[in-house]
């Protein structure tokens, strides 16, 4: 790191304090102007008055409900911090509707999810689970959800059925959910998770990113897109929700088919309908297809997202995995950077 | 301190606080237009003491009720040249007012992303550095998000130079720690 940017932002640039800053600084105060009034009539004329003058318009009712609602969560995570640093290996739970159960002990009100405990919803009832201090994950009805692990840095469900919405403000990787047929890593985000009775599932990101997982087979998974999953194979490959019909009909055959026929004609549908922002889906296919076919999704995504000139069609051809990251990079997407330490967008699959 | 002895270094800095003696002065008067002035000068430590310690949404009018706050009182401000930390003081404890008056449970955490995921990681950044240790927290955001130098910092809080540099690099080490970023 170079110290002196830190402290003279004038001096050569640090590339990580940069980007840091270019993130962070879209929370940056815009300073509108100083609104006097609010500090009542006394302060929109006459100089500064003495502060026994002033009552804020925080005492009003009309501010304190919504920020005291919403203040509590931070009241919630100290408490949380507070219990992790003791070493309760446990979370809290809330019950939202109905009458979620805790193993066979009814939940009322709240409660606490330890380690190797399964909270249960039935067709009436929802629960609400505070993942350490982290986040929140949502579990609707007709699910079952087992804690797996909790620590400093490493947070895991197991989603056996339903369905578990997440909201998680952690870096990249600490929150992980099993499912029979896929393992979802969070790497900061909003994101639903459904498994269905047999174990199929579907993942759909809100905001953030995703990881699935599977016996190798990784699909990453960004902000408006969903991939399914197969106890058989693993996870689907992503795909935005907007993308055609068509289009997804065709992946969820490609991926999941038999017919080899029919398979072909499906990737021939993919490659010539997809449109500049499925290249995302296109990347993902370099690594899924077979040897034969990948020169023709090279060619595909090439046309959509122009390959960088520091890449080489030879290094794509034989999934070279810093080759694979640069044009992931070039998708614009996100940066392959931020989660490279972490594991890397390198679309493992089987030929 | 190296730049302390530096007298080029001394004279901008005598020469800051005879300024800012003279703006508060003419605030205790009534100057509207003075505090507009101090108010462009501190705004930012006063929103990134905030945004470290409160919801992003609330922060924007916690930095005005913090500054009618310091101008009704500014009468109470004994020595001028200490109005940075003076300040810094009011934005601290209108923080913990707020945590404290806040009862109710909500849904979700205060910061519900949107549908961009820079966002998403912008506020899962910003998580980490509010659990760090305050002064490393205050300083950093200073410096990260309010885009403010050292030497401002330094200038703005009272601080000395060295102890903001610590502050930073420390602050810094911690984060990318934290953030997976150390290799």
């Amino acid at each position: 790191m170079k110290d002196d940017y830190l402290w003279d932002p004038s001096s050569a640039p640090d590339p990580e304090v940069e980007r840091l800053e270019r993130m962070l600084g879209r929370l940056r105060s815009k300073a509108p102007p100083l609104d006097f009034a609010r500090g009542g009539p006394e302060l929109v004329e006459g100089p500064a008055p003495d502060v026994t003058q002033i009552r804020s318009r925080y005492t009003s009712a009309r501010f304190l409900v919504p920020t005291l609602a919403a203040a509590a969560s931070i009241v919630a995570l100290i408490g949380l911090t507070w219990q992790t640093t003791r070493g309760t290996r446990s979370w809290e739970v809330s019950r939202m509707t109905g009458q979620p159960r805790i193993g066979s002990a009814p939940l009322a009100g709240t409660g606490r999810l330890g380690v190797g405990q399964t909270l249960v919803t039935d067709a009436a009832s929802r629960a609400r689970l505070d993942v350490s201090t982290i986040g929140q994950a949502t579990v609707d009805t007709d699910s079952r959800v087992r804690l797996v692990d909790t620590r400093e840095g490493y947070h895991k469900l197991a989603l056996e059925r339903g369905t578990l919405h997440a909201f998680i403000t952690a870096p990249p990787g600490q929150f992980v959910v099993d499912t029979p047929s896929a393992t979802a890593t969070d790497l900061g985000c909003v994101y639903t998770l459904h498994v269905d009775e047999d174990g199929t599932g579907v993942l759909s990101v809100t905001a953030g990113w995703v990881a699935f997982e599977f016996n190798g087979r990784e699909s990453f998974v960004p902000a408006g897109a969903s991939a399914r999953t197969d106890p058989r194979v693993g996870p689907g490959t992503p795909r935005f929700d907007d993308a055609a019909k068509d289009l997804q009909a065709a992946l969820d055959d490609l991926d999941y088919g038999t017919d080899a026929p029919a398979k072909a004609r499906d990737l021939q549908l993919v490659l010539s309908s997809a449109t500049p922002r499925d290249a995302m889906t296109l990347w993902h296919l370099i690594a899924r297809v077979s040897p034969a076919d990948r020169g023709a999704v090279i060619d595909a995504l090439d046309a959509r997202v122009p390959m960088p000139a520091s890449i080489t069609r030879e290094a794509v051809m034989r999934l070279d995995k810093a080759a694979l990251d640069q044009w992931w990079d070039a998708l614009g997407l996100r940066d392959a950077s931020w989660w490279r330490k972490w594991k890397g967008p390198y679309p493992a699959g089987k030929n | 301190m190296e730049h302390v002895l530096d007298p080029v270094a001394v004279h901008r800095v005598t020469d800051r606080e005879v300024s800012l003696s003279d703006t508060i002065s003419a605030v205790a008067a009534g100057d509207r237009d003075a505090f507009s002035r101090l108010y462009a000068d501190f705004s930012r430590l006063v929103h990134a003491i905030l945004l470290g310690r409160v919801p992003r949404r609330d922060v924007d009018d916690l930095v005005q009720d913090v500054f009618v706050t310091a101008y009704t009182r500014i009468r109470e401000l004994r020595e001028p040249a200490a109005f940075g930390g003076w300040i810094a003081t009011i934005a601290r404890n209108r923080a913990t007012d707020y945590l404290r008056q806040s009862r109710e449970p909500v849904e979700l955490p205060d910061e519900l992303p949107g549908g961009d995921p820079i966002e998403a990681e912008t506020f899962a950044v910003l998580e980490v550095i509010r659990g760090l240790p305050e002064a490393y927290r205050d300083t950093l955001l200073m410096r990260l998000v309010e885009g403010m130098s050292g030497q401002e910092i330094a200038d703005r809080t009272g601080l000395a130079p060295g102890s903001v540099r610590v502050n930073l690099h420390r602050g810094m080490k911690l984060l990318r720690e934290k953030l997976g970023l150390e290799t």
